[in-house]
């Protein structure tokens, strides 16, 4: 049975809201109506399909969301979000429009272009027209689509040849608390010309427990020898809905390398997708997942060796307490002829609770035979041994426990950069387990 | 400072009985050795003392200063000032020496009132303890144990001990897996920290450590109990004549106590 019968009202109730858009453009209107054309021959997925059998997408099908533009809200201070590397480096978004209010980019060389997508495009930018929607190649993917359907503002950057950026730039999507679930849409596209040099920041940011539901594509493109730096930060709103999709194609001697730390968010599912367009480059996708409660992280990847000589690297590293529920499915193509490949791939889940659920799944699909490919998933709670030995030392059950989830998550950090976001990151590791352990001691 | 009384124990899986009765007494200002063949039960009673919880006691008592310290968590123990140096150290990938140890060193002081340390304040302190073992300041900022050899475990352990200051120690087979060269500046660092307010209680398989740090109290053990004691002259004679002629010994007191 198709699922499109069952969530027939939800596509047609959210696509009959794509009225109030912004961007004129035809550029913007052309490919609303190509992702509007998509959507009506795709079916939302359901537990049927392979690909979402771990979750259950009901509280996303349960609920009416009006569009994002329609919320109404008076707006806190949110200059405790902005990091203070980028201070004029910094495109603001909230509830997907963009607040050129909040934004300033004074600290970027003048040869880069930053600003939105739907202005850019109102002006004629060559560039958006060029390369919008190009990177985003999930087939037969009806949110990416669907996100295509509702194109509107969005964070666009361009690194032109040689240039080194060396302020981070943040791009911050703010989610305000509203009384109705809202649905909002971003999109993101990077390019990195050539030898240029980019650290992009991430950042999803629930200001209250409200339900919505959130649905960014980002797309980057590096020209050869760039090097994308890519922090994404993913602290929604404890009763969101997150489904992101990033795409990354990248060419000769460039490298990009992705973190992606999953804080927030009721459900939130991941999707990177790492294509290698020549030969010699390479990515990392690493991944932090801290979750507890009835959280559901989800993580799909793709990384797609197409040519010879790549290395590619993934940690993907979990934390669940509580009824949490991680998964994991991480793909790994070598395409015939595609020699000389060296893949790392590892899962690592930390499960602090007896209730706590993972599901691990990497799947390789090696068309090559000059291919070093390592792959594995362990699943493990604390060590008791090392817990007794730190209790030995003096320190209490919880600082034991703290201690040591904290240096299990901090190997995905210390690869960060960014020193305010680092401290970020260090501060919700320390609050994840005053939280959580407190709660549930395991035995 | 340290009184075992009778003290029987067994492991909490599946109640095999490993001490069967142990007496043992520390003094302020006292070196004990324990020493014992494979099984013995020696290590078993460091760990208990330490507050395992894989071990149950089933009868006795263990007083630290007059009280029984059976229902104290192992870190309520080591705020008293117990002390366990471990046969085999646990790596902890992640948490560097320094770490552990300020966040250690803070809670005991903080627990047996002496000032907290600020980090610039505990570099001083640490630094000076490093030479005890003939520790490089670069230890501080590796990961505990990670990718340790086993002598530099083992001085990890020393040194631990040297920043912690406890008033018992014990130390399990803290000697075994050294080279000479090594076994000397971990005996140096025990030698050099034992004085008349600690005690040290050593738990060796080998009389060699022995050479070197000189033991008040020797105590041999066997099936679960300490079958002999005497001064640091039964140490030499273990070495010359192993453990056989006090095998006898040992099922006597068994089968008189069945």
């Amino acid at each position: 049975m198709s699922n499109k019968s069952t969530h027939d009202t939800f596509l047609s109730d959210l696509l009959a809201r794509e009225t109030s858009l912004n961007g004129t453009s035809t550029t913007i209107k052309k490919l609303r109506q190509k992702g509007f054309e998509d959507v009506q021959k795709l079916s939302f997925p359901g537990r049927k399909d392979e690909d979402w059998r771990f979750i259950n997408l009901r509280d996303l099908y349960s609920d009416s969301f009006i569009p994002a533009s329609q919320v109404e809200y008076t707006l806190p201070d949110i200059s405790e979000y902005f990091i203070s590397e980028s201070k004029q480096a910094r495109l603001v978004f909230i509830n997907g429009q963009f607040s050129a209010e909040h934004s300033a980019t004074d600290a970027l060389p003048e040869e880069i272009t930053i600003g939105n997508i739907a202005d850019l495009a109102d002006d004629g930018n060559g560039l958006v027209e060029k390369h919008l929607n190009e990177y985003g190649d999930f087939e037969d993917d009806i949110f990416s689509s669907f996100n295509t359907a509702m194109l509107q503002d969005g964070a666009f950057i361009h690194v032109p040849e040689g240039i080194k950026v060396e302020t981070p730039v943040q791009i911050l999507f703010v989610q305000t608390d509203a009384y109705e679930p809202y649905f909002t849409t971003s999109r993101c596209l990077v390019l990195a010309e050539k030898d240029s040099e980019l650290t992009l920041v991430e950042d999803h940011v629930g200001l209250g427990n409200n339900k919505y539901f959130s649905l960014p594509v980002v797309e980057i493109n590096l020209e050869q020898k760039a090097y994308v730096k890519h922090t994404k930060i993913q602290r929604e709103s404890k009763e969101a809905i997150h489904i992101a999709r990033t795409a990354a194609h990248v060419k000769q001697h460039a490298n990009y390398e992705s973190y992606t730390i999953t804080l927030g968010a009721k459900l939130s599912r991941n999707e990177p997708r790492i294509t290698q367009l020549e030969e010699e480059v390479e990515f990392t996708v690493d991944g932090l997942v801290l979750i507890d409660g009835d959280q559901v992280s989800d993580t799909h990847s793709v990384m797609d060796h197409r040519f010879s000589f790549c290395e590619s690297h993934q940690l993907h590293k979990c934390v669940i307490n509580g009824n949490a529920h991680s998964v994991f499915n991480g793909k790994i193509f070598v395409r015939k002829d595609a020699q000389r490949i060296d893949s790392f791939q590892e899962n690592r889940n930390l499960l602090l609770s007896r209730k706590g659920l993972v599901n691990t799944k990497p799947q390789l699909e090696i068309f090559a035979d000059d291919v070093v490919c390592t792959h594995g998933a362990t699943i493990g709670q604390l060590e008791e041994d090392e817990v007794f030995y730190l209790k030995s030392r003096g320190l209490n059950d919880h600082q034991a426990r703290e201690l040591l989830t904290y240096a299990f998550a901090l190997e995905t950090i210390e690869n960060i950069t960014v020193d305010s976001v680092q401290k970020l990151l260090v501060d919700e590791v320390h609050n994840y387990t005053s939280r959580t352990l407190d709660k549930q001691p395991v035995s | 400072m340290l009184e075992i009384k009778n003290l029987h124990v067994v492991v909490e899986e599946d109640g095999t009985e490993i001490l069967k009765g142990v007496n043992l007494k520390i003094n302020e200002g006292e070196i004990h050795a324990i020493m014992g063949p494979n099984g013995s039960g020696k290590s078993t009673l460091a760990k208990v003392v330490a507050g395992h919880d894989a071990y149950e006691v089933t009868e006795g008592d263990i007083l630290f200063e007059g009280e029984s310290i059976l229902e104290m968590d192992p870190d309520e123990r080591a705020h008293l000032g117990l002390f366990l140096a471990f046969q085999y150290p646990v790596e902890v990938p992640g948490v560097t020496n320094k770490t552990l140890l300020r966040e250690a060193y803070n809670t005991i002081a903080e627990k047996r009132g002496r000032e907290e340390l600020d980090p610039l304040e505990f570099e001083d302190y640490v630094n000076d303890r490093l030479d005890i073992v003939e520790m490089k300041p670069e230890f501080l900022d590796r990961s505990i144990n990670a990718g340790f050899s086993g002598g530099e475990k083992k001085r990890n352990e020393i040194f631990q001990m040297a920043v912690l200051d406890p008033k018992i120690s014990f130390l399990d087979e803290t000697d075994s897996g050294l080279d000479i060269d090594a076994l000397k500046v971990v005996a140096k660092g025990i030698n050099y920290l034992a004085d008349e307010d600690n005690a040290v209680c050593l738990v060796t398989h080998y009389q060699r450590i022995l050479d070197y740090i000189v033991p008040d109290h020797v105590h041999v053990m066997l099936d679960g109990k300490i079958v002999k004691s005497g001064d640091k002259d039964l140490a030499v004679k273990l070495e010359d004549e192993g453990y056989d002629w006090l095998t006898d010994l040992a099922s006597v007191s068994v089968n008189g106590e069945q």
